[in-house]
C-alpha cells in the first residue's frame, strides 16, 4: 500500500460545510416566508392581510439576524474591527427606523 | 396600486426569471415595467424593494455553500449602501414623481449597459495556494475562491471608490425601489477588482439588507401594500428559484444580452413617458 495523498486527493478541510447549517436555516426561512405570502394572498381580510404582514416581517427580520449572528461570531473569535462593522449596519438600520 | 395583485404576482414571476437569468436581478425589470403600466413611483417601490429582499434569501444558500460570500466585505461596503437607502428612501417622498421615474430610467439603462458590457476574467488561479479552502480571509478584505478546481487568491482594493459607488447604489435603491445590484457587483467587481463570481454573491447578500433599511423607512411612512408586496413576493421566489434553474442549461452571454435588450425597451419607456 502507498500513501501517496495524489492518490487519494487532497486532505479533509478543516472548514468545510461551516456555513452549511446557515444555508439550510435560510432554506426552511425562505419556506416559511413562501407559506405567509401564499396565505397572505390567498387568504380574505384581515387574516390574508396579517399572513402578509408576517411574511415581510419575517422576510426583512432574516438579513439583520444574519448580520447579528457574524458581528457576535467575529467578535468571540478576535476580530472586533468587523464585528463593529456589523453592529454599524444593525446602528443604520436603527437610525433609518427612527427617522422613518 | 392600480394592478391588481395577481398581475403583480406574474409580473414579479417574470420579471424575477428574466432577472436572475440576466444576473441583474428582478426589479430592475419589474419597477421599470409597473411604472410603465401607470402605477405611482411611491408604490411601485416597495414592490420593488420586497422582490429584492425575497430574491436575496432565495439565491443566498448555494453562494454561501460554495465559499464565495465575502461576509465582510459585504457588511463594510453596505454600511454606505443602506445609508444611501435611508436617504434615498427619506428622500423619495419630496422628489417630485417625474424625477423618480426618470431615475429608475436612468437606472434601467445602466443596468442594460451592465448587462451587456459584462465579460471576462481578471484574477487568475495560483498554484501555491493548491488544495487550500475556499472563503475569505479573517480580519481582513481578503479571501480566495475556486475557479475550474483551483484557487484564486484575491483581496479587495480601492475601499473609498468602493464605498462610493455603494453610496449611489443605496439612494437609488431608496429612491426607486431597484435593488441596486447591477451597481454593486459591476463596483466590486470593477473599482475593487474582485472576482466578480465574489462579487456577485456577495452583493446577493447584501442586497437583502439594504432592501430591509429600504422597506423600514417604507413601512413607517405607510407605503406598504400587505396584499400587493405577498403577490410579489410569492412572483418574486417563483421566478428567482426557476430563473437559477434555467440559468445553468442556457449560455451566460446570451442569457445576459437578451436581459440588457429588455432592460433597453423599458428604460425607453419609463424615460419616454418623462419627456
Amino acid at each position: 500500500m502507498t500513501s501517496d495523498p495524489s492518490a487519494t486527493g487532497p486532505p479533509p478541510d478543516p472548514k468545510a460545510g461551516r456555513f452549511d447549517a446557515l444555508a439550510a436555516a435560510l432554506r426552511r426561512v425562505l419556506l416559511v416566508v413562501a407559506v405567509l405570502a401564499g396565505l397572505g394572498a390567498l387568504l380574505p381580510g384581515s387574516a390574508g392581510r396579517a399572513a402578509a404582514w408576517a411574511a415581510i416581517v419575517v422576510l426583512m427580520a432574516t438579513p439583520l439576524v444574519r448580520v447579528g449572528w457574524l458581528g457576535r461570531r467575529w467578535f468571540r473569535r478576535g476580530d472586533p474591527r468587523f464585528g463593529l462593522v456589523a453592529v454599524g449596519v444593525l446602528a443604520v438600520v436603527a437610525v433609518a427606523a427612527l427617522l422613518g | 396600486m392600480t394592478v391588481a395583485p395577481l398581475v403583480v404576482l406574474v409580473l414579479a414571476l417574470a420579471c424575477a426569471f428574466g432577472g436572475s437569468l440576466g444576473g441583474i436581478g428582478g426589479a430592475t425589470l419589474l419597477v421599470p415595467v409597473l411604472l410603465a403600466l401607470g402605477v405611482d413611483p411611491l408604490a411601485a417601490a416597495p414592490v420593488g424593494l420586497v422582490t429584492v429582499a425575497a430574491g436575496s434569501l432565495a439565491s443566498a444558500s448555494r453562494p454561501l455553500q460554495d465559499g464565495l460570500v465575502h461576509h465582510r466585505l459585504g457588511l463594510t461596503v453596505e454600511l454606505a449602501a443602506s445609508s444611501g437607502a435611508v436617504a434615498g428612501a427619506l428622500a423619495s417622498t419630496a422628489v417630485p414623481e417625474v424625477w423618480l421615474a426618470r431615475v429608475l430610467g436612468v437606472a434601467a439603462l445602466v443596468g442594460a449597459v451592465a448587462a451587456l458590457a459584462r465579460r471576462g476574467v481578471r484574477n487568475r488561479p495560483d498554484p501555491t495556494f493548491h488544495g487550500e479552502t475556499t472563503g475569505e480571509w479573517p480580519g481582513t478584505l481578503g479571501g480566495q475562491y475556486a475557479l475550474d478546481g483551483r484557487i484564486v487568491p484575491y483581496h479587495a482594493r480601492n475601499l473609498p471608490g468602493g464605498l462610493a459607488a455603494s453610496l449611489v447604489a443605496g439612494v437609488v435603491a431608496g429612491l426607486s425601489g431597484v435593488g441596486g445590484g447591477f451597481l454593486k457587483t459591476p463596483a466590486m467587481s470593477e473599482v475593487m477588482k474582485v472576482p466578480v463570481k465574489v462579487a456577485a454573491a456577495t452583493t446577493t447578500f447584501t442586497l437583502g439588507i439594504t432592501a430591509t433599511t429600504g422597506l423600514v423607512v417604507y413601512g413607517e411612512q405607510g407605503r406598504i401594500d400587505p396584499h400587493d408586496a405577498a403577490a410579489a413576493l410569492i412572483g418574486a421566489i417563483a421566478g428567482g428559484l426557476l430563473g437559477a434553474r434555467v440559468q445553468a442549461r442556457i449560455h451566460a452571454t446570451t442569457a445576459r444580452r437578451v436581459t440588457g435588450g429588455l432592460l433597453l425597451v423599458v428604460a425607453a419607456v419609463v424615460l419616454g413617458r418623462t419627456l
